[in-house]
């Protein structure tokens, strides 16, 4: 009965499914299933054997305690490793005594090699997150738990040990824009479950402010947001050289586009490839029209071409061309002076790529330039004519007062009353003289000094007629014919006392200096030179020895005919008077055959 | 009180002739003194007297007249080659230094004696008239 019994249980346990042993309390295997046989590479037989389960199991000598407990352990066949658990269970018998330990033999094989794989995994990940300086984090919206990596807390600078909460993770966050964003996109992530990818400062452990890439991915759970998994990368160093290199450009830029240089990148065909403000203003185009284009399509051909030439010199030698004058005309025609440099450019292997062009505007100073010219030379004649005039004064006064001191000499130890009387009406003469020349100096000085009067559009003729009935009596007298050619619409422009100065002076003079045996004919004509009004009076009268005296005809004081009533003074008055309104006098003349004034006027209002 | 042949005065200025005059009044007795308004006219005399009637011995020069001036005047004159000496005494108010270096240049062309004599002149000395004063 007990064999059947036995043999019924045998067979049963032979075919469970379930490795199981079955160990009695000397630890020899009483019966096991074929499977368990098998995982331990035993055939299973109908022959008694004695296996000892510490054979098995070295580690289980306390098998034959009360309590379960379970181990594992690995079997090599063939290099092929299986893993296995085995828990061991105590049996006991109708009235609770240990008899021995059931043993179940689980193979976790491929348990064991996926723990292996996630512990790969997760080393690879570590490594990966190391070397690429990449932290993530992990959020666990259940229990509200974030996890960082170690790497997301060397990037905080916070100590290995730091276990932040999610308030404290956000709170690396600068406050202000950075904080408000990651709260709002991790709000977003959590309810909406958007992802986000963002630059933002963090304030490290230490208070450093750093940026950081942070990314955020919700990972779902039934269309649930279970958890959030994200990244975090220091970018500090690439923003910072990316706001160095932004900054770069923009002082780059402001700086060219503030010079009063045009400045202007050309490639090796002489295209424009970067203008500055000036060089856009000054084409009158924008930076868009003129980008891509060369010289021809912006100036006219020979000027291109010059350019061009000079362009290829500088690429080819490169030499610079520094500071050259040059002349640029636009299409429009209008002619610019410039400072031209031309220096050439290279890319970042040292070979030539084109040229940089930087050309100052030097027109105005040009212009200043001129003016300047003119003023010398105006200095230069007002300087000989102050020069002159005290020459001048000096010489008259000092004749005047040499004579004060000769004929005073005289009076002291003159005794004849007679004689007495003499150089008296000599010092009076002498007075006179002296009042007459202070007088004339007088007018110079005013003439010299007291212009830029007002200009007024004066009729030629009428002014030629009013003089003409001022000295009626004295031409009558000398029985001259005063002919009048002016076209009547003729205007100069003219200081009024300075034009019956000039009109009056040439035609008394002309009248006073007639040929003896002629009757004097003057003619009187304008026209018109180089856009100036010219005045002529010609006379038929004695003329003057332009080879002897020309340079002193408009001096002071200088005469040319023995008359009483030559006093060198008028032509020095007119001189002073048409120069000091800007015009010229000149004269032409023949002895015994007569002289014309030529008075130029300046019709330019100064 | 030398004795003199002729004296000539070339000046515009009616004053200073007349200061010359009386000034010769006391050194020189000169029955032939003649006066000029300009070199022109001095120049003109000078001609017609060569090699007929008394040449001056001696001429005061005045520098600013018209026609021909001072200078013009001399630079006939030494063209001329007059044989005979004459003290020609330039009179200037002039303080100008470019008159004085034509002074000097005409001074080295000149055969005759060339003085230099500033306004004021109060006197006329005796080396004025071509003689050198040793008994003094």
């Amino acid at each position: 009965m007990k064999a059947v019994e036995n043999i019924d249980q045998n067979y049963l346990i032979k075919q469970l499914p379930t490795p199981t042993a079955f160990v009695g309390k000397n630890g020899v295997v009483m019966d096991a299933s074929d499977s368990w046989l098998e995982i331990f590479g035993l055939v299973p037989t109908k022959k008694k054997r004695k296996l000892k389960i510490l054979d098995f199991f070295p580690e289980a000598k306390d098998f034959q305690n009360n309590n379960a407990f379970s181990l594992k352990h690995k079997n090599i066949i063939n290099d092929n490793i299986s893993h296995f658990e085995s828990s061991f269970t105590p049996w006991f018998d109708d009235n609770e005594n240990v008899l021995g330990s059931i043993i179940q033999t689980k193979d976790i094989t491929s348990e064991v090699e996926k723990e292996l794989e996630i512990e790969r995994l997760k080393n690879i990940l570590k490594y990966k997150s190391e070397a690429a300086k990449i932290g993530w984090w992990e959020y666990d919206v259940l229990n509200e738990e974030i996890f960082w990596c170690d790497e997301t807390k060397r990037i905080h600078k916070a100590p290995d040990s730091y276990r932040p909460d999610i308030n404290e993770a956000i709170n690396f966050y600068k406050s202000g824009f950075s904080q408000n964003r990651i709260s709002m996109l991790f709000h977003n992530a959590m309810t909406k479950g958007d992802s986000y990818e963002v630059d933002l400062i963090i304030l490290t452990f230490k208070g450093e402010e750093r940026w950081v890439r942070a990314t955020g991915k919700p990972i779902l759970k039934n269309g649930k947001v279970v958890k959030l998994f994200g990244t975090l990368k220091d970018i500090h160093e690439q923003v910072m050289a990316e706001t160095k290199i932004k900054e770069n450009q923009q002082l780059l830029t402001t700086l060219i586009d503030s010079l009063p240089l045009n400045v202007y990148v050309k490639d090796l065909e002489s295209k424009k490839v970067l203008v500055n403000k000036a060089e856009c203003d000054y084409l009158g185009k924008s930076a868009a029209e003129i980008l891509g284009k060369s010289d021809f399509d912006l100036y006219d051909e020979k000027m291109a071409q010059i350019s061009r030439e000079e362009d290829l010199l500088v690429m080819k030698h490169l030499k610079p061309i520094l500071g050259k004058e040059t002349e640029s005309a636009k299409k429009d025609g209008k002619t610019t002076y410039f400072l031209t440099s031309k220096i050439p450019r290279f890319d970042l292997d040292g070979r030539v790529n084109g040229l940089i062009g930087i050309s100052m505007d030097i027109s105005a100073i040009k212009k200043k330039e001129e003016q300047l010219q003119n003023l010398i030379s105006i200095t230069t004649i007002q300087n000989k004519k102050l020069v002159n005039f005290a020459h001048i004064v000096s010489h008259n006064l000092r004749s005047h007062s040499a004579n004060f001191s000769m004929l005073l000499e005289f009076l002291n130890y003159e005794e004849n009353q007679e004689e007495r009387g003499k150089i008296l009406k000599m010092l009076n003469h002498a007075s006179d003289n002296l009042l007459e020349t202070l007088e004339n100096l007088n007018q110079v000085v005013d003439v010299n000094t007291k212009t830029p009067q007002l200009k007024k559009q004066l009729n030629l003729h009428d002014s030629i007629v009013k003089a003409q009935q001022n000295i009626v009596a004295f031409s009558e007298k000398n029985k001259a014919r005063i002919i009048n050619n002016i076209p009547k619409q003729i205007t100069v422009s003219s200081v009024p006392a300075y034009l019956d100065s000039i009109i009056l002076n040439l035609i008394t003079n002309a009248i006073k200096y007639k040929k003896p045996d002629l009757d004097p004919v003057i003619t009187i004509d304008a026209f018109l030179e180089n856009n100036q009004v010219c005045l002529r009076v010609s006379d038929n009268g004695l003329g003057i020895d332009l080879e002897k005296n020309g340079d002193k005809v408009f001096g002071m004081y200088k005469t040319f005919h023995q008359r009483e009533d030559a006093k060198g003074f008028g032509l020095y008055l007119v001189r002073n008077q048409i120069e000091a309104m800007g015009g010229t006098i000149t004269i032409e003349s023949e002895v015994d055959k007569g002289s014309s004034f030529n008075v130029y006027f300046n019709e330019e209002n100064e | 009180m030398k004795k003199m042949n002729s004296i000539f005065i070339v000046d515009d200025d009616p004053i200073t002739v007349f200061g010359i005059k009386k000034m010769l009044k006391p050194v020189a007795g000169c029955a032939d003194i003649q006066i000029f308004q300009n070199g022109k006219e001095a120049l003109n005399e000078i001609q017609e007297r060569v090699g007929g009637s008394l040449l001056p011995e001696v001429i005061f020069l005045d520098i600013n007249m018209p026609i021909l001036d001072g200078w013009g005047f001399l630079e006939e004159l030494i063209s001329m080659n007059i044989q005979q000496p004459i003290t020609i005494n330039v009179i200037t108010s002039s303080i100008d230094p470019l008159d004085l270096e034509k002074w000097y240049y005409y001074k080295a062309r000149c055969p005759h004696t060339l003085n230099f004599k500033n306004k004021p002149i109060f006197k006329i000395e005796l080396a004025d008239l071509g003689y050198i004063n040793v008994a003094s």
